[in-house]
């Protein structure tokens, strides 16, 4: 009864072979040039955002903390693979412009001209103290994962140990992500302000490389980045401490009663998963180029939960099928591949109409479809579990037996 | 037989109101004992103190050998020190089978990372444990599917498997059907053989059919306590409670 061994499972096999697929098509298509570099960026992008989905399915319908501010812990990500690539290119181009001079450059001089460089627009010309690391690549990897965990952590524990659940916990992410954003938007924030951090997408030591190979390479990380992770949270929610983190999300104090600490699940749950954004975040802003506070904004992160309530919560393939789906769609219909529609008197314009369309869709949702889109997919497949929540009242059970003999174990 | 459990002059009011005034409690080990009262005597207010669910205004609740004081610790640790609760309306994980929470209760580590990385299932203390309370054939559905009774039978099942040495059991026997009842009794009276085991109970039959010691309680303490003819000829038993309840 210990369920079907993870590789052969259907969600497990179909994801991982779509994955594939994709990424194979979309090589052999970009290498005969059937699809642009930009659309290349766009699949990878995706990709980004599904693995932030998945986290975010773990933490709000596995777990049940629906936290409104971990596209903030994504922002990091990007900022700290942002410092590098920034700093570490700036220093490389400022190093050959000095070399032209009579006199090679000391390193101090080389430091200081791409202080200069980074930092002018922000009316400074030295480095802060979060940069000092920023020219060593392996520190900020690092804090790819370790920023957001610290973060997640100390939140985490303040926010867990006093019991704040629900939807004042949701307030406090949001309030969080908010005062990050709003800081970050500083030009003495130590990260250029709202101007970000830019021309990401040239990665130092491989300008050789065109764009066109290296979004390919980005594209394959990306793919390579969600499957592990798929696989990994799949494991993890299939064992014990999935039904442990269900029975959280479901009645926390019984949970209590029978001896787990609740508190410490979460804890784990919610680090995590800011970790597994954090990455998503660091593999996201390469191909997008740009990272600023605006991508931190409190918006962000309701998106996340908007994509994942669409997909479907509960199941880690809906949380993908929801990020992938509407972010494709609303690239699409504000990238202005939506032909307008011409009703005479108005002409509906799709990029001032996508969000109209997205909110009606949400509604349309949350009405008609709870389970989202996974839960259509599941009912056209004849599996959508029955939903059994509730008290029959004495002697009506033995009547319902018949609905549940064919109903698989997790 | 030294007390396993001692409750010793606990108050707790909440918004002026008593729910427990002073009360004085105790139970050995093994030990089967009926607490039954009126509504509002205090009677679930008394399994939150002792569970950690509400703390104490004042009093002290000492558990086993070492006397750990209960009102510092906190619901899942006073759950890990051996005492497990029954709540009064069934509650299951109902979105998960009955195998599930059965693993769920198991005795065994309860902590995250170790929860991740033990991940072999006690088959055998599972079915052994289903068959106990009369589950066997129904593993694999979720509990939401089952009959009230049977939700009721696989909560002291889950009680069961934690293997705690305290069972708290509030109104075991609350909608079931006679023959549901019976198979109740018999469970809680072979699980008091090795364990202490407190049931509260509204219902007078299925005490006398307990055939233990009882505790009445009325408006937060104790109002008397023996055998159950010795209470239910007490006149201030009769008076407050039996009296007033046609039923009994």
């Amino acid at each position: 009864m210990t369920g079907t061994p993870l590789i052969r499972r259907p969600d497990v096999i179909t994801v991982l072979a779509m994955l594939t697929l994709m990424t194979i098509g979309a090589t052999f298509l970009a290498e005969a040039g059937l699809i642009s570099t930009s659309f290349v960026k766009t699949l990878g992008k995706t990709l980004c955002l599904c693995l932030a989905a998945v986290a975010m399915d773990l933490v709000w319908g596995y777990t049940g903390i629906l936290s409104l501010g971990h596209m903030a812990f994504f922002g990091i990500g990007g900022y700290a693979i942002g410092m590098w690539l920034m700093r570490a290119r700036t220093e490389d181009i400022v190093a050959a412009q000095l070399a032209q001079r009579p006199l090679p450059p000391t390193p101090g001089e080389v430091d200081q001209a791409a202080a200069v460089q980074i930092f002018g627009v922000v009316g400074s010309d030295e480095f802060p103290w979060m940069w000092l690391f920023a020219d060593i690549l392996w520190v900020q990897l690092a804090a790819i994962v370790l920023v957001p965990g610290l973060l997640a952590l100390v939140f985490g524990w303040l926010a867990f140990r006093s019991r704040v659940t629900g939807v004042y916990l949701s307030i406090l992410t949001q309030a969080g992500t908010l005062a990050l954003s709003l800081w970050l938007f500083q030009n003495d924030s130590g990260l250029r302000g709202n101007n970000g951090l830019s021309g990401l997408q040239n990665i130092p030591g491989l300008t050789h490389i065109p764009q066109s190979t290296l979004s390919l390479w980005f594209l394959w990380a990306s793919a390579a980045a969600l499957a592990v992770t798929y696989l990994l949270a799949a494991w993890t929610v299939s064992g014990r401490f999935g039904s442990v983190v269900r029975g959280i999300r479901d009645d926390e104090a019984r949970v209590r009663f029978l001896g787990y600490d609740v508190e410490g699940f979460k804890l784990v749950v919610f680090t995590v998963t800011a970790m597994i954004t954090g990455v998503a975040g660091a593999l996201y802003y390469p191909q997008a180029g740009i990272v600023n506070p605006a991508e931190i904004a409190p918006i962000a992160s309701i998106y996340l939960a908007v994509w994942v309530a669409i997909g479907g919560r509960g199941r880690l393939w809906g949380a993908i099928l929801g990020a992938a789906a509407v972010s494709l769609l609303s690239s699409w219909f504000t990238g202005g591949g939506a032909p307008d529609i011409d009703l005479g008197f108005y002409t509906i314009r799709w990029t001032d109409w996508w969000l109209v369309l997205l909110g009606l869709g949400f509604v349309a949702i949350t009405l008609f479809a709870p389970d989202g889109l996974a839960g259509l997919i599941e009912r056209a497949l004849g599996r959508l579990r029955p939903n059994r929540q509730g008290d029959f009242g004495p002697d009506q059970g033995a009547l319902r037996r018949e609905e549940t003999r064919s109903e698989p174990a997790q | 037989m030294t007390a396993l459990l001692e409750v010793s002059g606990v108050s707790k009011t909440f918004d002026g109101f008593k729910a427990i005034d002073n009360l004085s409690f105790s139970i050995g080990e093994p030990e089967l004992r009926a607490v039954i009262g009126p509504n509002g005597a205090g009677k679930t207010t008394f399994m939150d103190l002792v569970t950690g669910k509400t703390r104490p205004d004042s009093g002290r609740i000492l558990w086993g050998e070492r006397n750990l004081d209960l009102t510092r610790l906190s619901e899942s640790r006073i759950a890990r020190a051996g005492i497990g609760r029954k709540f009064q309306k069934p509650t299951v994980f109902e979105a998960q089978s009955v195998w599930e929470n059965l693993r769920l209760a198991l005795a065994g580590t309860r902590g995250p990372l170790t929860v991740l990385a033990r991940r072999r299932a006690r088959e055998d203390a599972i079915h052994t444990l289903a068959e106990r309370v009369g589950l066997e054939d129904h593993l694999a559905h979720r509990a939401g599917t089952l009959s009230h009774g049977q939700k009721q039978w696989l909560e002291i099942g889950m009680l069961l498997a934690a293997d705690p040495r305290l069972l708290l059991v509030d109104e075991p026997a609350a909608g079931m059907t006679s023959a549901e009842r019976e198979r109740t009794t018999t469970m809680l009276i072979e699980a008091a053989r090795s364990h202490a085991v407190v049931v509260v109970e509204h219902d007078m039959d299925f005490v006398r059919r307990l055939d233990c010691r009882v505790t009445v309680l009325h408006e937060g303490r104790v109002l008397a306590e023996g055998s159950i003819d010795h209470v239910t000829s007490d006149p201030q038993v009769i008076d407050v409670y039996l009296g007033r309840d046609g039923d009994a």
